[in-house]
């Protein structure tokens, strides 16, 4: 049986990097209230969750 | 509101995932048991998550948001008062029943413990229940992206339907619980970088809270009399009414959450399901409630913010939409709206597989065919998937044409629904309790609820047969029509139980207290077993309540 933290961790990261490379290339893309790049924080969270899910299911397997 | 290729690109990720889930677990399903049940074979951290987010619909996320710019941190009782103590509850004194006994279903326990028509009034009542309650969500959902994306109405309901429909159709209960767990995730990481920003922006939680009213940032301060707190209650009916009542009666018999539970791959891992799910339920007000908090904040804080006007009123079901759009950019986006979508379909699969099981099970199987094959019944099964999906579709348009009618069958279920923890309660823990009680109870029960809200007023709300008493809010006259429901059908089940035959005791081997072996954990480390766990869900729960009382 597959192990369901492998597609989870595999979204995330994914979602991680779009983001991440969102916030990178386009800093000055805020929204009206916004004085963080949202993008680059929460993408590198995403990634972070999502490696450790994938990090996870491979030590478990 | 502009969406950009990367936030669309985002969207259509979530849904190849949900549906390649749902693909991956086909296999599985060989049985109709493992189609409608899980066949009791799903890990505990899963079912526990799943718990949590089958309840966590699009509506409860937009809803409590609403609630938190409203009415502030008392919102939170909807967590700590109205859902914890509940969860443990059943956790530690029900599930035994549930799980040690033969039942698939809710309404099957009821069928085993008392009789066939308290089956058939609990699992009819249920069935169009969760038709219903899908439809508004679907209708809901439908509403807000055409209000704020300007997508079709009927674009953005067949596209969120259609894809419930392939993953559940494919992998049954399994399907829909996994994925979930995975909708769980994005909402959690949807939503709290909302929550963090917002709060930041208005200047950290203490001047945040230096912003608001201060009968919005306690949560028990001014409960003392109704008409000192927003929401028009008092510590009473609070706590007997949305803490014990209602409560009790949705989490503790509501089929909707006990089938997660009942997934589970063994007795101990069912227990602890609702016990585990009740750390991260804890935590939820921190990311639906909070972001509520800070709008009001920001808006009294002269940045161009303002909180969207319908009428002469704040429309507060936006609140969450226009935060997204004042803090997420492109990316982020996509992000808040993948989660606003995983949190409905969360919602609907919740409500389409339980209806399958009740459907297939109690109604299909118990009144329609009694004894074909097993693969007949996974047949029914799929079909029903895709019946039950057609008919919450109708549900949702149905919305759109009347809404006063769905306004009252909300309010009937309401009613059906606030005398049923009684039952249960007798039933699992008084031998005595008979089928013709627990019958009498339940009707009685619905009775005097409609009767309650035929004699009080709230809001202009009710009294329709008189005006004896006038509530400050509907929330109170809520808990009220509750409290006389349980306590009517407490009462009636009782005095009826006393006048009937009783059921032998053999009969209710593995269905109640006294005649049911106690499931021993004394093999587990003690950080494992369900009571200490629960112990530290409780202490850490209080510990919340006392810091925003």
């Amino acid at each position: 049986m597959w192990d369901l933290r492998t597609p989870s961790g595999l979204l995330f990261t994914i979602y991680g990097v779009l983001l991440v490379i969102s916030g990178l290339l386009w800093p000055e893309a805020r929204a009206p209230l916004a004085e963080h790049n949202v993008n680059l924080y929460s993408g590198v969270a995403f990634l972070i969750f999502g490696v450790t899910l994938l990090w996870l299911a491979r030590r478990a397997a | 509101m502009q969406l950009h290729a990367v936030d669309y690109l985002i969207l259509g990720l979530y849904f190849a995932f949900v549906i390649g889930i749902g693909w991956l677990l086909k296999r599985r399903i060989t049985t109709s048991s493992d189609f409608l049940t899980s066949s009791r074979s799903v890990p505990l951290w899963i079912t526990s998550l799943a718990f949590v987010a089958t309840n966590l619909g699009a509506q409860e996320l937009v809803g409590m948001c609403a609630s938190g710019a409203k009415y502030g941190i008392m919102t939170s009782h909807f967590y700590w008062v109205g859902a914890i103590p509940a969860m443990l509850f059943v956790g530690l004194f029900m599930m035994p029943f549930y799980y040690g006994s033969r039942a698939r279903s809710v309404p099957e326990y009821l069928k085993l413990r008392f009789d066939e028509k308290t089956r058939a009034f609990n699992a009819f009542s249920f069935a169009a229940m969760t038709i219903f309650s899908s439809g508004i969500s679907m209708y809901a959902l439908g509403l807000l992206f055409q209000l704020v994306l300007g997508w079709s109405f009927t674009a953005s309901v067949l596209l969120s339907a259609l894809i419930v429909l392939v993953y559940t159709f494919l992998g049954g209960l399994t399907s829909a619980i996994y994925n979930e767990v995975l909708q769980f995730f994005l909402i959690v990481f949807g939503f709290a970088p909302l929550a963090w920003f917002a709060v930041q922006r208005a200047g950290g939680w203490q001047n945040m809270a230096a912003r608001l009213p201060e009968v919005m940032t306690h949560s028990w301060k001014y409960t003392g009399d109704a008409s000192a707190n927003p929401m028009g209650i008092e510590v009473f009916g609070l706590v007997m009414g949305l803490g014990f009542v209602l409560s009790f009666g949705y989490w503790c018999t509501n089929y909707l959450v006990v089938q997660r539970a009942m997934a589970a791959d063994s007795m101990t891992a069912a227990r602890l399901t609702p016990i585990v799910g009740a750390f991260p339920k804890m935590l939820i007000p921190f990311i639906v409630i909070v972001p509520g908090l800070a709008a009001m904040a920001l808006q009294n804080m002269n940045l161009g913010y303002s909180l969207p006007v319908k009428g002469n009123s704040y429309d507060y079901d936006q609140t969450i939409m226009t935060l997204m759009a004042q803090f997420y950019p492109n990316g982020m986006l996509g992000v808040g709206l993948t989660a606003l979508m995983a949190s409905f379909m969360s919602g609907m699969a919740g409500n389409v597989t339980a209806f399958n099981t009740v459907w297939t099970y109690d109604i299909y199987q118990s009144y329609i065919r009694r004894d074909a094959p097993d693969s007949h019944y996974l047949w029914v099964g799929r079909m029903t998937t895709i019946v039950g999906t057609i008919l919450s579709i109708g549900a949702a348009y149905l919305a759109t044409l009347y809404n006063n009618l769905m306004d009252l069958l909300q309010l009937v279920f309401s009613f059906v629904n606030a005398p049923l923890f009684a039952t249960f309660l007798l039933g699992m823990f008084w031998k005595r309790a008979t089928g013709h009680g627990a019958f009498t109870g339940l009707v009685a029960g619905t009775l005097a609820a409609a009767l309650t809200h035929g004699l009080t007023l709230a809001e202009g709300k009710g009294a329709w047969i008189g005006n004896l008493h006038e509530f400050e809010s509907v929330m109170a006259q809520n808990f009220w029509i509750a409290i006389f429901a349980w306590t009517t059908c407490f009462v009636v089940t009782i005095l009826v139980s006393l006048f009937t035959e009783p059921r032998p005791v053999e009969e209710l081997r593995g269905l109640v207290y006294g005649v049911t072996p106690i499931p021993h954990e004394r093999h587990l480390p003690w950080y494992k077993r369900p009571g200490f766990v629960s112990l530290v869900a409780a202490v850490s729960c209080i510990l919340l309540n006392v810091i925003f009382w």
